[in-house]
């Protein structure tokens, strides 16, 4: 997929034609690769894959090292799952063909893009890209997982005349002449497979390289369990979460039911009676009509106040009034330690009167944890401040956690509380989304600006209580 | 059936208003009271014919009051009259001779009190 940087092991060239082939296709694949430089690719994919927490994300990191120069330098790279009793095609990163190879290539060698370099910061968009891109492929090598699939243990390479029909069909679909096949074994039935080949360059590929390209494999199996796990668990949550609405909304339609239903009969049921027959005195009346229009705008105000606080009841929310100044000065308070270990400073400030706003304890705790835990994670490596601060803004009070670390990655900043982008700063990646989610339960809302240069900025925007 | 009597238990005075202004009308003899303790004592003195119940009195259970009723005298007719459709479900209610919910409409509830009156005697 990436040009190489340009320093071509002179011993590993030579003797046979397919050795120098790809030196005049100039593909990436350029050499055995050294086992120091395997190690760091190693590492390298490992501490990636820590952080990923999205299936596509992790395949893409583990896919652009099999085919980046300075990876293992295969020139496109494809992971088929096993789905019942096939294995279908799921990923795939680099060229479609060797005109479009040659052409990417020089632009990248044009441009010094180094692959790897791009695994620290997936940006989501670029990986959903690859994946449509290589649609039809994956589709074309989708195969029925035959018999002797069972029997892999290692990588291998396979060729054309391969015993396998699944191999063979791999072959044929991607006119390989060799085609590294890595397969990952689940109780004696294929889990996985990696596929990769030098399709253009031609590069031999040597056994070094092959056992490499088997470790990876693994690697990207384990993050592929974990992050398959962490999506159920996420789809779980969020069909969890349908459920608790519907049920609030439902109660929120029966209380709305009865407390407009029970004005509306008496005032109904009062005028019908009077229209039925005459009150015996005058004062009869005006107490039945009095009764009547009382009732009435009890049910107008109702329908109000339902009105304003629909979002809360149905997020099942009950808000109630916090005094923010106070609550933040705990929270913070709770982090001093560990700022004071990073060597952070934490300031913390609000005015002196109390401000009270709209809200639910332990979801406001929460989500100012998450945002202070995000601001000493930016200052993980560098030290330096974390200002919490909270502020009147007309029908709001405003809670600020700002931090002068590193800021947001490029792929972040679009919507940093979408979820499922991991960074350092951010953690699992989950903990912005959640304070997005329990902030808009409380009908607060929460932004992010980097228009102070040099600081990330956080705010919540509470209701004020009146 | 006229003449009978008739106790409204609401804790919403402008049905009591409305119940006697109705009722009376239609020869029954009404009482009210709008709290639970109201209602026990004067079920317990005697001489009430039927109980109109609401089932949410403030803090307190119309259907604790209805068990109660049911408890010591099985015959006295309870007509449960509430704004809420889903106690209809609860099997507590299904003690009660009849289930009305509230309406500006007062035949529903007029009909439930002459049938349940009838069947009593």
């Amino acid at each position: 997929m990436s040009a190489s940087r340009g320093s071509p092991a002179q011993r590993e060239r030579g003797a046979r034609p397919e050795r120098t082939r790809h030196l005049r296709e100039r593909g990436p694949a350029l050499r055995s690769i050294r086992p120091r430089r395997v190690l760091d690719l190693l590492r390298r994919v490992s501490e990636v894959l820590e952080t990923v927490v999205d299936p596509e994300v992790a395949a893409w990191s583990v896919l652009v090292a099999y085919t980046a120069g300075e990876g293992l330098g295969f020139n496109r790279a494809f992971l088929l799952l096993a789905d019942g009793d096939q294995l279908r095609g799921w990923f795939g990163v680099g060229p479609l063909t060797r005109d479009e190879a040659r052409e990417v290539w020089a632009e990248m060698r044009q441009h010094g893009v180094l692959p790897l370099e791009r695994l620290a910061e997936p940006d989501p968009r670029a990986v959903e890209a690859e994946q449509r891109r290589n649609a039809a492929v994956l589709v074309s090598l989708t195969h029925a997982a035959e018999r002797g699939c069972g029997a892999w243990r290692r990588a291998f390479i396979g060729r054309s005349n391969h015993p396998n029909p699944c191999v063979r069909h791999w072959v044929s679909v991607l006119d390989s002449r060799e085609l590294v096949v890595v397969p990952l074994m689940a109780s004696g039935r294929p889990w996985g497979v990696v596929l990769a080949d030098n399709f253009v360059t031609h590069a031999p590929i040597y056994h070094a390289t092959l056992e490499a390209a088997e470790t990876l494999a693994h690697y990207l199996r384990a993050a592929l369990e974990r992050t398959q796990l962490l999506r159920r668990f996420q789809e779980e949550r969020r069909r969890r979460l349908v459920a608790e609405h519907a049920t609030a909304l439902l109660e929120t339609a029966r209380t709305l039911a009865h407390d407009l239903k029970n004005p509306l009969a008496l005032a109904g049921g009062l005028a019908r009676e009077l229209m039925a027959a005459s009150p015996a005195s005058r004062e009869t009346l005006l107490r039945q009509l009095g009764i009547a229009a009382a009732a009435i705008s009890r049910a107008e105000q109702r329908v109000g106040e339902l009105v304003d606080g629909l979002a809360s009841r149905a997020d099942g929310i009950a808000v109630e009034p916090v005094e923010v100044g106070a609550l933040v000065d705990r929270v913070v308070e709770a982090f001093r330690t560990l700022a004071s270990s990073r060597g952070v400073r934490l300031v913390c400030y609000h005015p002196a009167r109390p401000l009270m706003a709209s809200a639910v304890v332990r979801s406001l705790e929460r989500c100012l944890e998450n945002l202070v835990v995000n601001a000493l994670e930016a200052l993980r490596e560098s030290g330096g401040e974390v200002h919490a601060a909270v502020r009147e803004d007309g029908q709001w009070v405003r809670v600020e956690v700002a931090d002068n670390g590193q800021p947001l990655p490029p792929a972040l900043r679009p919507d940093p509380f979408a979820g499922g982008i991991t960074t350092r700063r951010g953690g699992s990646g989950l903990g912005l989304a959640s304070v997005r989610t329990l902030a808009e339960a409380m009908g607060a809302k929460v932004e992010y600006d980097e228009r102070e240069p040099g600081w990330v900025r956080f705010t919540l925007f509470l209701r004020r209580w009146s | 059936m006229n003449g009978s009597r008739l106790l409204f238990v609401d804790d919403e005075e402008g049905f009591l208003e409305l119940y006697r202004a109705a009722f009376s009308r239609d020869g029954y003899t009404v009482e009210t009271t709008a709290t639970i303790e109201g209602a026990r004592d004067r079920v317990a003195q005697g001489g009430v014919d039927l109980v109109v119940l609401d089932i949410r009195l403030g803090e307190a259970s119309g259907l604790a009051l209805l068990r109660e009723i049911k408890a010591k005298d099985s015959r006295l007719p309870v007509v449960l009259s509430t704004a809420y459709a889903r106690y209809q479900d609860d099997f507590s209610s299904w003690l009660a001779d009849a289930y009305i919910v509230k309406s500006s409409d007062l035949n529903e509830l007029k009909q439930a009190v002459r049938r349940c009156l009838g069947k009593a005697r």
